[in-house]
Parts: C-alpha cells; structure tokens; sequence
C-alpha cells in the first residue's frame, strides 16, 4: 500500500459478496464483447470493402451493416452490467481514472451517438439499395468513432490500475486541486498493446460472424458468395489471431512490469495458458469452415469455442485487474451489507426476463420458418441473388 | 472531496449534467408512452382490420425505434456516465443503495430491445395476436423501468425514513407521485409526437383524423396525471424543497408555468384534436410539441433545483460531502478530510504539513498572502465548484460585485444561514479566512459604484456595515 489518494469505504458497504459482482462483471464483460466486437472490427472491414472491396466483398458489407444497428443496441445494453458492477466493487479507483479523462470520457456518449446514426444512415440507404458516397462516409466516420471509443476505453481501464500515472496525470492537469479532465494515459507502455489486443481480439469474433451468417442467415446468396465469404472468415480469423498473439505478446513481454508477469505466470499460469490456446481451438473451426459454407455443425462449434475465448479473456483480464490493483487497492476486503431480498429479485426476474426472450425470439423463428427465402436481411445487395 | 473534482471552467461540471438529462427526458418520456401508444392502436388496427392505419404505425414504429433505441439509449447511459463524472460520491451513494434496482431495469431495457426490434423488422411476418404480445411486452417493460429510475429519482428528493432498506427506499414518499407524473408525460408527450410524425408523414386524411381522436384520449390522461402527480409531488417534497420552491422567483415561475401550460395542453386537447380531430395541421402539432418540451424542461429544471442544499436529501450535500461528515470536518477542516485534496495542498505546501501527513490548520495564515489564495483556490473549486464559476454560470465574479473582507467572511462561515439552499460551511475558521482571500480576489466594483464614487444608496448601505 503507498500514498495513493483512495476515497474512504462507503458507509452502507458493498451491497453483494464480491464473488458475486466479479462474476456478474466477467459474465457481462463476456456478453458485451460479442456484438461490440462484431461493430469494433466490423465497421472498419465495412468502411474498408465499401470503397475498396470486390463485388463479393462489398456484399458482405452490406449484409453486416444491416444487422450492426441490432447488434450495436444489444452491446451498449450489455455494457451496462460490467460498468455498473465496477462501480460497486471498485469506485475508489473508477471513478478517479474516468474524472482524470473527463472530457474524453465525456466524449464516448457523443461519438456513440455519431457512429450509431452514422451506421443507421449507411444501413438505410443499403436497405433501399441506393448507396452514395455520403453513406459511405457516414460508415467511414463510425467506424473511426468507433476506434476512438475503444482507445478511451483502453485509456480508462489501464489508467485506473496505474497509480503513479494516474497521479502523474492528476498533478500535470490540476487547477487548484482540481482537475480539467484533460489526462490521456500515454506514459503508460500497456495502453496500446491494450487497445490493439482487443482489435485483434474483435477481428477473430468478427471473422466467427461471417462464417455463422454465411451458413445460417445468407441462404439466399450465391453459392460463390458464400463460398468467398466462408473463405474470407478463415483469412480474417488467421489476422485476427496473428495480430491478437504478437499485441499480447508486446503487452505480457515488453509492457507489463516483469513483478506483474512473474505472478501471472507463478499463480494462474493455467489460466494465462488457456487464453493464449484457446483461440487456435477456433481457428481449427474456422480451418474446416472455410470449404462448408453450408455445414452448421462447424460454424455452431466455431461460435461456441468463440464464447468460450472470450470468456476466458474476460477471466484472465479481471485477474490481472486484481493483481495490478492489489499493489495499492484490495475490493475483496471491503465490508458486505449484503442486500438479499433485492438480490433474490433481481435473480428471479434475470430468469423471468430469459424465459421471455427466449420465448419472443421463438416467435420470431416461428414467424420466419414458412418463408425462409425471406429469411436474408440485406435487402440492398450490390450482385442479384440466385433464383 | 473524495475524488477530484472535475473543473469546467464557465459552466460548472454538473451543468452538463443537465444538458444530458433535458434532452433524454425529451426522448426517454416518448420511449414509454410511444411504446404503449403502438402496443395499442396496433391492437386496435389488427381488430379493426385497419390495413392503412396499420401501415401508418409502421411507418411510425420505424421512426420511433430510431429516436429511442438509438439516441434514448445511449443518453440514458450518457446521464450515468456524466453523474459519476460531475458527482462521483452521490453516483457512489446511489450505486450501492440501488445496484440491483438498475440490475432489474437492465433486464427490463434487454426486453425493451428485442421486443422493439422484433416488433418492427418482423411486421408482416408474426400472427397478429404475437405482433400484438410482443407490443405490450416492450409498452410494459419500458413502463416499469421508468418506475425503477423514477424511485432513484425519487429517493434523491425525499427518501423518507429508508433505514438503509432497499425496498423502503424503493418506497419513499416521492415515488407514486413521481410515477403518476412521469407516467402522465410519457402518455402525452408520445402522444405530441405522434402528432408531429403523423401531421407530416400520415398522407391519408382519414388516417390522420383517426390519430387524432384515438391519440387525444391518452394525452388528456396523460396531462390529468402530471396536475395529479404534480399535486402529490408538492405535497411530499421536504421543507427545504418547498421553501426554496416558494423563496425562489424563478422556480415559482416556473413551477406555476408548469402548472398552467399543463392545465392549458388539456383544454386544447378536448377542445382540439378530441373534439375536432381536423384541426391537427403540421402548425397545430408543432406549437403542442413546442409547449410539451417548454413544460418537461421546466419541469426537471424544478426537480433538479429543488433538492439544493442537498444531491441526495439528508444524506449528501451539493459539494459532495456527507451531511454526517461535516461536524468532522469543522473540526479537523475540510482540506484534510478530502483525500485529494489534502494530497494537492500537503504537496504544494509541505511547510504546513504535520509529522502525520495532514495540514495544520493553525499555519494556514502564516503562509504568504499569494499562498492564502491558491489555498482558498482549491477550497472554493472542492468546496462551492459545483454551482458556482467562477465566473460564467452562476459566477461568482457577477455574484460578488460590491462585497468586502468582512462581508464574505460571514458569508463564508454562515453559508447555509444566509441562504437556506446553500450547504452549510464545511470547514475550520482559518479555512474559511483562506476561501476569503480567494473570493475578494473575485469581487469587483458595486455596479452603482461610479467613476466618481458611490451613489449614496451604496455609501450609506457599506457605512452600516
């Protein structure tokens, strides 16, 4: 422990066991990056095909411009869960690391607002099959919005677990004790490899979204389309690893202050093990997928073991996230006041709010089971479908 | 105090708080009764076999899903975001009071998603009994988190006798009067958006009457719920809400604006739209949309202003500090009870720091003239940065013309005595010697005072000082 300026406890104590806001922050965390992942590296691939891409390419632009407005609601939806169980947990060290970058911080609500309407507006114009230049600017612009998001995230969570640089930034942006919110963690070697894991990260899952939309969802394209496009997922999977293993290796090797590694690799080196191998699992899969643009078996697997790697990525940060704070904060020993009968509520009504999804999405299958040439939603598709 | 305080010089940080919140109300109130407003009339549509009116909500669906799950979303987030920016130790307060009351609303909104995109992008596919079902799903689910955030809202104005209980806070004295209030501007403010949509995207005439007569009935009940709740609101707000409510000439304005705008959208609604439903031309829809955001800007204005001197009513003032702290920090002074900013002033100035780490407050005054004001500096972005500027809003160099030593000295010790809305002087004597010097370095010339000297008025007011 130093001399970091921590808040004191808060007198109505933690309102769950710790266990239980880890594990609903790991199991959010997970949740969100599926679709976050599909919009981080989507509308960059998206902004890329649109001006640059074949026929087949620009295809798969559209097809993923039109389920990105879904997708993006659904991400920022399960966003919520890990920023609000940080915020119990770990408020101390949260809530100076946002105020030091306030103004970027701020920053992330207009910017998503810019991407989303920005990604609606390509979206429209690809539904009604005019595309112009200004919807591709638009996407352009989201996907950049996009980017700038993730590298103040990257500056948020690596900040508040640095407390010489987040008093390095306090003392550079103070004005009478108080801050401009002006701070960037820059000084911090873990910030880009940070930022550019996830990228790679993002581009594997990205890559496990086509081949699923191409077996399942693309029914209606061309057989050479989706022979392309289950091709495509493997090459953008195998990019996705290489960059994600060379920024991981960058951020364990020559980012992270060695005390740090040492206790990675000394007390959850299975852990660290798993999520470096994991994603080899998934690119067997996508291997298999990339000549069975048809077989679901290999696309469901591939998702499946998708899942399973980003949860593990989740686990293996939020460990991380404990060590480096252990240096100067420990969450787990904060006082519990459990609140059980609001706990128990909220489980029932989790459960209750799945049955009910489960059940609208049934529906949903029900209502698009007799007409599965409807089926496809890339209305605006720039080459003719088969029949 | 407890974290550091984010200064936005000319604005103040909470301020931009406000900026968020005004225009997610706008849009957050439109998600709710929007929602239940399409649940029905598709209802009624798919019953009556009303194939035009039917493809008019699906025109409106679209409309609505843009504005709602898109810009109302992220907003929403934006406020939460913002509060722990501008007010970190009332969002920390709210947090672990209420995290599973926003874990239930999470549940709610994921409803709220699929329920609203199903509902749209498979319009022509579900049976209209399901298309119907899943309708309701999201108008109920966008219905009851709006009873969720209104009882955190609610709690942040009066939260009763809530023993740290969830459920009693859930419960305050606010919360029905609230929710009949909130629910009553979501009926009519979806209700003037619909106007608005429909007056120029209805082309069918018939269309366009028949929105007009169904739609007027939810907005009269709507308005009938905001004077209800409005009542009830006023009647349970504290004192110190309810004096700052009648003190304040602006507020009072405001206040009875509401009331009258609210009571005057009624009568027009009757005399209007349910009587005569041709009268609702594009002029018609937007002079009542004018009026329906005048009123819900107002309205939160109000709500927001009302709760000073508190965030949180009798748990955490406005200069994030809790009410339970300050006897403490009288004593041992408000620069040492803030983490940070004992961290800044023991660094700046480690001639007054003690062996263990904290300020003496007793050599305070002996530090240069130009220190004594870089101390009440920090003093005054911790201690009054969250209403007031220095100068811009609320600023202080406007507030202050005039005023002397002696003058803001009292101010300073007697804050809450001089103005009831204004939190009580949270520190030591000498600190409040230090945020003197700060504040004359602010103060300006008597606006009266001339090039040749004071008006007599002004002369004779500063002589019996």
């Amino acid at each position: 422990m130093n001399d970091f300026p921590l808040a004191p406890e808060t007198p109505l104590g933690s309102p769950a066991p710790f266990w239980f806001i880890l594990f609903f922050k790991t199991l959010g965390f997970t949740l969100h990056m599926i679709p976050m992942h599909i919009w981080f590296a989507g509308t960059v691939l998206i902004a890329l095909f649109s001006l640059f891409g074949s026929a087949h390419a620009r295809l798969l632009a559209h097809r993923m411009i039109n389920a990105l407005p879904i997708l993006i609601a659904l991400g920022i939806n399960f966003g919520i869960v890990p920023l609000l169980f940080i915020q119990v947990s770990y408020y101390p060290v949260v809530y100076p690391a946002n105020i030091l970058i306030g103004w970027y911080w701020f920053a992330v609500i207009p910017l998503l607002i810019v991407a989303y309407y920005g990604v609606y507006y390509y979206a429209v114009q690809v539904r009604r099959n005019k595309v112009t230049a200004r919807g591709v600017f638009c996407g352009v612009i989201s996907s950049l919005a996009f980017l700038a998001i993730g590298y103040i995230f990257a500056n948020n969570f690596s900040l508040m677990t640095n407390e010489p640089q987040m008093m390095a930034a306090y003392n550079r942006t103070a004005v009478g004790g108080a801050v401009t919110g002006t701070a960037l963690n820059t000084g911090d070697p873990t910030l880009l490899p940070r930022w550019l894991m996830m990228f790679g990260l993002a581009l594997t899952t990205a890559a496990v979204y086509i081949l699923v939309d191409t077996v399942f969802l693309a029914k209606r394209e061309t057989e050479e389309y989706r022979a392309w496009a289950a091709k495509f997922a493997f090459l953008l999977h195998t990019v996705g690893l290489v960059w994600f293993a060379a920024m991981g290796s960058w951020y364990l090797f020559g980012a992270l202050s060695p005390e740090l590694r040492q206790t990675a690799q000394s007390s959850v080196g299975v852990l660290f093990g798993l999520t470096a191998v994991a994603p080899g699992l998934v690119w067997l899969c996508m291997l298999l997928g990339r000549s069975r643009a048809s077989d679901g078996r290999i696309a469901l697997a591939a998702a499946a073991a998708q899942v399973v790697v980003l949860a593990l990525n989740a686990v293996s940060r939020q460990w991380l996230q404990n060590v480096e704070l252990a240096r100067f904060f420990d969450p787990a020993k904060m006082r519990v006041e459990t609140q059980w009968s609001p706990m128990i509520a909220f489980l029932v009504l989790f459960v209750l709010g799945l049955g009910v999804v489960g059940w609208m999405l049934w529906q949903l299958a029900l209502a698009l089971k007799p007409q599965p040439a409807m089926a496809s939603s890339s209305g605006g598709s720039p080459k003719p479908r088969k029949r | 105090m407890h974290y550091p305080f984010w200064y936005v010089p000319g604005l103040t940080s909470p301020m931009l708080i406000a900026l968020i919140a005004v225009f997610h109300v706008l849009v957050s109130s439109y998600a709710v009764g929007g929602g239940l407003f399409l649940a029905m009339e598709v209802r009624y549509a798919h019953r009556t076999g009303n194939k035009e009116y039917l493809a008019y909500l699906k025109q409106h669906t679209w409309f609505f899903v843009l504005l709602t799950v898109a810009y109302g979303a992220i907003t929403g987030v934006g406020i939460w975001w913002t509060i722990g920016l501008a007010s970190p130790l009332p969002t920390e307060f709210l947090i672990h009071t209420f995290v599973f009351g926003w874990a239930m609303e999470y549940v709610f909104f994921v409803l709220e998603i699929v329920a609203a995109f199903i509902f749209y992008y498979a319009w022509d596919r579900l049976k209209p009994r399901v298309h119907e079902q899943i309708g309701w799903i999201y108008g109920i689910s966008a219905w009851i988190s709006l009873v969720i955030i209104t009882a955190v809202t609610s709690f942040m104005l009066n939260p009763g006798n809530w023993q740290n209980n969830f459920w009693l806070a859930v419960l305050n004295p606010q919360t029905i009067p609230q929710i009949l209030a909130r629910t009553g501007a979501s009926l009519l403010l979806a209700t003037l958006y619909v106007f608005l949509h429909s007056s120029f995207r209805a082309n069918n005439a018939s269309v366009r009457t028949l929105i007009a007569q169904r739609s007027s009935r939810p907005a009269m009940l709507g308005a009938a719920l905001i004077l209800l709740g409005g009542l009830g609101w006023l009647l349970t707000v504290p004192e110190s809400a309810r004096a700052a409510l009648t003190g304040a000439a602006a507020l009072n304005i405001m206040a009875v604006t509401i009331f009258l705008l609210t009571v005057v959208v009624l009568f027009m609604f009757y005399y209007g739209p349910y009587k005569n439903p041709s009268w609702v031309s594009s002029g018609f829809a937007i002079l009542l949309f004018v009026l329906g955001v005048i009123v819900t800007a107002e309205g939160e204005f109000v709500r927001e202003a009302v709760r000073k001197p508190f965030v949180i009513y009798n748990e955490v003032y406005s200069h994030n500090v809790l009410k339970n702290e300050v006897p403490t920090l009288q004593q041992t002074g408000f620069l040492n009870g803030g983490v940070w900013t004992r961290h800044y002033i023991t660094q700046r100035f480690p001639e007054i720091k003690t062996a263990e780490g904290k300020i003496d407050n007793a050599r305070l005054a002996t530090l240069p003239q130009d220190s004594q004001v870089e101390v009440g500096h920090t003093i005054f972005q911790y201690h009054c940065g969250s209403c007031h500027a220095s100068s811009g809003y609320s600023g202080m160099k406007e507030i202050l013309r005039g005023w002397d030593a002696p003058m803001l000295e009292k101010l300073v010790l007697n804050l809450d005595r001089y103005h009831y809305f204004m939190p009580p002087w949270s520190g030591t004597p000498e600190e409040a010697k230090m945020l003197t010097r700060y504040l004359e370095t602010l103060t300006s010339p008597h606006p009266m005072e001339t090039a040749g000297g004071r008006s007599s008025g002004v002369q004779s007011a500063a002589s019996a000082r």
